[in-house]
């Protein structure tokens, strides 16, 4: 048995829809058999109103012990710090946020803008949205690099745009089970059983990553190829278990021929959209990719390319995922 | 449960805050006399500033950016975009890639209609106010939040159709997999069979078992009202479905009487016949759609022109500029402490549609407004004609029950018309083809999210965005009033609702709810004449 309050600040939702499409367990599930408590959510039908804004005070008084507090969507402090922007049951969100997050065992920030801002974030920043506990990649954010939640953790981040559901029901069912002692996190409060893996990591393009085969076209011509050369697929340096765990247990951006943006990384979107960053590889000397897999130089990225290129077989050029 | 009110005289203002959230937190204050809703406000409560964010931005960021605007419709503004594109750069869009297109955004769409029925809306009707009702026991047994009959299938399975989404998409939400020229995937044999199989189990586990309890053909027989009514009785199966169900229940507590609105319509279409759209243009847009477009007001039909769309802030939080096209459309927020003192109440603008003889007014988007649009003669033979709910509006008026009707009957239509979408694909065929990335352009994209009409004018300058912007659903819905101080729809649509029990005014989160712009509810009551704090009530819980 666990208490779960969720709120959502600057976001769009796709969270909360995301988690709803989650299966074994399914929303429901985790109510009905696993006895989470939803003390409150948005969407889901729960105690709303002055009821709701009473389980606000009375969790924030202590009265009601809150044992994991979600936020989804950034944490809004424009305009000029007011937080007037987004205001919810009478006050600005951030001040609930403030208040919910000293009193819970533990914080979850769900999806990119709770966790670093997200889109909302994006230059010029108009809402000046700030992230939990960061800002893009600057560790502080909203609480500050000292928060520790009641159970003496950081904010748990489960970033993505969206998440994946099972990142969430599953750190929930881990939880609500007794084994949140085994959720460790990474470098950027990510846990690390579902961030330490790359996107590329189980993409069915990894074949022709490797003989540096490129895709060199969109629809048919996704047919063949690895996305990274061309259109700027950031699964390679992009931390997340998309092509481990099927996003709605059937696929991934990259199998189905998009390429990766980067989501759960805390630059997304990268670049901040400048013209001609959208589906485009960034190159030097107008061939080689800028950016490349983690922990490898440019000199001994080229190295192995050509040999790559050179040990190619015939297939990896051609169509493999065909009719 | 609510607190206890004290009302004093025989008026009561009552504030809102907040009714909704689906693009950010909705307030709503209401004005009650004798019991019946007699002024109403709807007040967005959000800003997140996207079409700042776009401006000076690549061409195709708003491929990424605007399926974050709402992440219930994110595959709609995925559409839409992708379509603005294509006009603003004259690509090709080969035939595939239009069907896949139009596959993924009628997945998302029903998705959302059993989602939205048992979680959101369907809720209220277990309210307590119903108890003495005779088909209560039989609404709480069905429809009670995680416990209900209905509720946890039609909750859960909504996920299924999404499924197909992210077959093609690769994950749904927020998948940006619809570029300008077509689409990224190139789908093989077995995305298509496994998408026909998931399609068939949807409709066979939740539309066909739970919701009609008779065929999706049997049910699609139905032009008339009475036809309706008829097939509710037809036999055992089809009376115990959750749609009979509720078109009893629904006449029994009244809501077929109230919540009609500014009767006033608009559909911007939605799906394009493939041969007849493989050279995106603004101009040949409507001659192509299946799902039409098109305005009806004043008791008559108009063709479609976005160019007599223009966007009003005269009580929105942004700079005054009067009446703007999008395309010449800004966005320069004020604070609300600035805005309040000018009687400006929301973060929505208020978008109005020019109609001769009438000047610019307030139209309701979503599917009543579609299926009205639908019930125009005339239609190609590739576009929907369908007499039903023009014919219930005949009958009964627009109203919260009409609405519904609209919105489920439309889930038998997608179905169908995916299903036929799927086998159309040419696998062997080609789903992209790479467009001139022109340095200037304007474009015009739009589509039906399942909640209504859902537009983007670009201006691409320089190889930039000079412009950007976004006219949602919620915003023709739940924008405020004008220059013209003409209501928003919803607004429109509390007004002159009874208030049975003022205590817990269940029946203004039925009328927001209709409009799927609301999924949460509180409403604070306060006395008429000296402001004073009477009571806060909850709203569409148990």
């Amino acid at each position: 048995m666990a208490s779960l309050l969720w709120l959502q600040g600057g976001a769009c939702s796709g969270n909360t829809m995301s988690f709803l499409n989650a299966e074994e367990p399914t929303a429901v599930d985790l109510v009905t058999d696993f006895g989470i408590d939803v003390l409150w959510h948005p969407t889901l039908g729960m105690e709303l109103g002055d009821n709701a804004k009473k389980i606000f005070n009375d969790c924030v008084s202590g009265e009601k012990p809150l044992d994991i507090f979600v936020f989804e969507g950034s944490v809004i402090e424009g305009p000029d710090g007011t937080g007037e922007y987004n205001m919810f049951a009478d006050r600005p969100m951030k001040d609930w946020v403030r208040e919910l997050s000293d009193v819970a065992q533990i914080v979850v920030a769900i999806g990119d803008c709770a966790c670093w801002g997200g889109i909302p974030a994006t230059k010029p920043n108009p809402t000046d949205s700030n992230g939990m506990q960061y800002l893009k990649r600057e560790q502080g954010g909203f609480l500050g690099t000292d928060f520790k939640s009641k159970m003496g953790l950081p904010v748990i981040n489960i970033p993505g745009c969206p998440a994946h559901p099972d990142w969430v029901t599953q750190i929930l069912v881990a939880v609500a089970s007794g084994r949140a002692g085994d959720i460790a996190l990474d470098d950027l409060q990510r846990p690390q059983t579902f961030f330490k893996t790359f996107t590329q990591t189980g993409c069915t393009r990894v074949q022709m990553f490797e003989y540096k085969q490129a895709t060199t076209s969109f629809g048919e011509g996704t047919r063949q190829g690895c996305l990274f050369f061309e259109f700027g697929c950031r699964g390679p340096m992009t931390h997340s278990p998309c092509n481990r765990i099927l996003w709605n247990r059937q696929s991934s951006k990259t199998r189905a021929g998009m390429p990766c943006t980067g989501c759960t990384e805390p630059e997304f979107p990268f670049f901040d959209l400048a013209p001609g960053t959208v589906f485009k590889t960034q190159k030097v000397s107008g061939a080689i990719p800028k950016e490349l897999p983690e922990g490898t130089d440019h000199l001994t990225y080229t190295t192995m390319a050509a040999a790559a290129r050179i040990a190619a077989p015939k297939w990896s050029k051609e169509d493999i995922f065909v009719v | 449960m609510a607190v206890t009110a004290t009302q004093e005289g025989n008026t009561l203002d009552m504030h809102v805050s907040p009714l909704g959230r689906v693009e950010g937190d909705l307030d709503v204050r209401v004005k009650i006399t004798d019991g019946v809703v007699t002024e109403a406000w709807t007040e967005a409560a959000m800003f997140r500033g996207f079409e700042m964010i776009l401006k000076g931005k690549d061409p195709q960021a708003g491929l990424i950016v605007t399926p974050r605007i709402c992440g219930i419709c994110g595959g709609s503004h995925l559409y839409k975009s992708a379509y603005a594109l294509d006009t603003a750069w004259a690509t090709h869009v080969p035939q595939n890639a239009t069907l896949v297109r139009n596959i993924a955004q009628a997945c998302e769409s029903m998705q959302s209609n059993p989602r939205y029925f048992y979680a959101i809306f369907a809720i209220d009707l277990v309210n307590k106010n119903y108890a003495k009702a005779e088909g209560y026991d039989e609404a709480v047994r069905r429809f009670a939040p995680f416990v209900g009959e209905s509720y946890e299938p039609g909750v859960t399975l909504s996920n299924k159709p999404v499924e197909v989404y992210a077959i093609f998409g690769g994950q749904w939400p927020h998948s940006s997999f619809m570029v300008p020229g077509g689409v990224m995937c190139g789908p093989t044999l077995s995305d298509i069979t496994r998408s026909i199989a998931i399609l068939e189990f949807w409709r066979d586990e939740w539309l066909e078992k739970i919701w009609l309890g008779s065929s999706v053909d049997r049910w699609l027989e139905n032009k008339t009202w009475d036809d309706v009514q008829a097939w509710c009785d037809e036999n055992e199966s089809q009376h115990n479905s959750d749609c009979a169900f509720f078109v009893r229940y629904a006449q029994e507590i009244g809501l077929h009487k109230y919540g009609g609105g500014v009767g006033n319509y608009l559909a911007t279409g939605t799906f394009f016949e493939p041969s007849l759209y493989e050279n995106p243009t603004v101009e040949g847009r409507n001659d192509a759609l299946i799902s039409r477009a098109g305005v009806y007001a004043g008791g008559e039909y108009h063709d479609f022109d976005h160019m007599r769309v223009k966007e009003d802030t005269s009580h929105s939080f942004f700079k005054d500029y009067g009446l703007l096209h999008p395309w010449e459309g800004r966005t320069e927020p004020i604070t609300p402490e600035e805005g309040k003192k000018k009687d400006k109440y929301s973060w929505a603008k208020s978008p109005r549609y020019e109609v001769e003889g009438h000047g610019y007014i307030p139209l309701e988007a979503g599917p009543l407004a579609r299926q009205v649009i639908a019930g125009r003669e005339g239609a190609p033979d590739h576009a929907d004609y369908d007499p039903l709910i023009m014919d219930m509006m005949d009958k009964l008026g627009p109203s919260i029950f009409v609405r519904q009707m609209a919105r489920m009957h439309e889930s038998a239509k997608l179905y169908k018309n995916t299903m036929k979408w799927l086998s159309d694909i040419d696998l062997h065929g080609s789903f992209y083809t790479k467009p001139v990335e022109h340095e200037s352009g304007k474009g015009f994209g739009s589509t039906e999210a399942i909640r209504g009409s859902l537009s983007d004018w670009i201006v691409i300058e320089d190889g930039k965005i000079e412009n950007y912007q976004v006219v949602t659903p919620t915003a023709w819905n739940v924008g405020p009033r004008d220059d013209q101080s003409q209501h928003g729809p919803i607004e429109k649509a509390l007004i002159g609702s009874p208030i049975v029990d003022a205590e817990d005014p269940v029946e203004l989160g039925h009328v927001a709810r209709s409009f799927d712009s609301c999924l949460v509810c509180t409403v604070h009551a306060y006395d008429g004449k000296t402001g004073r704090e009477l009571a806060k009530f909850k709203m569409g819980g148990m």
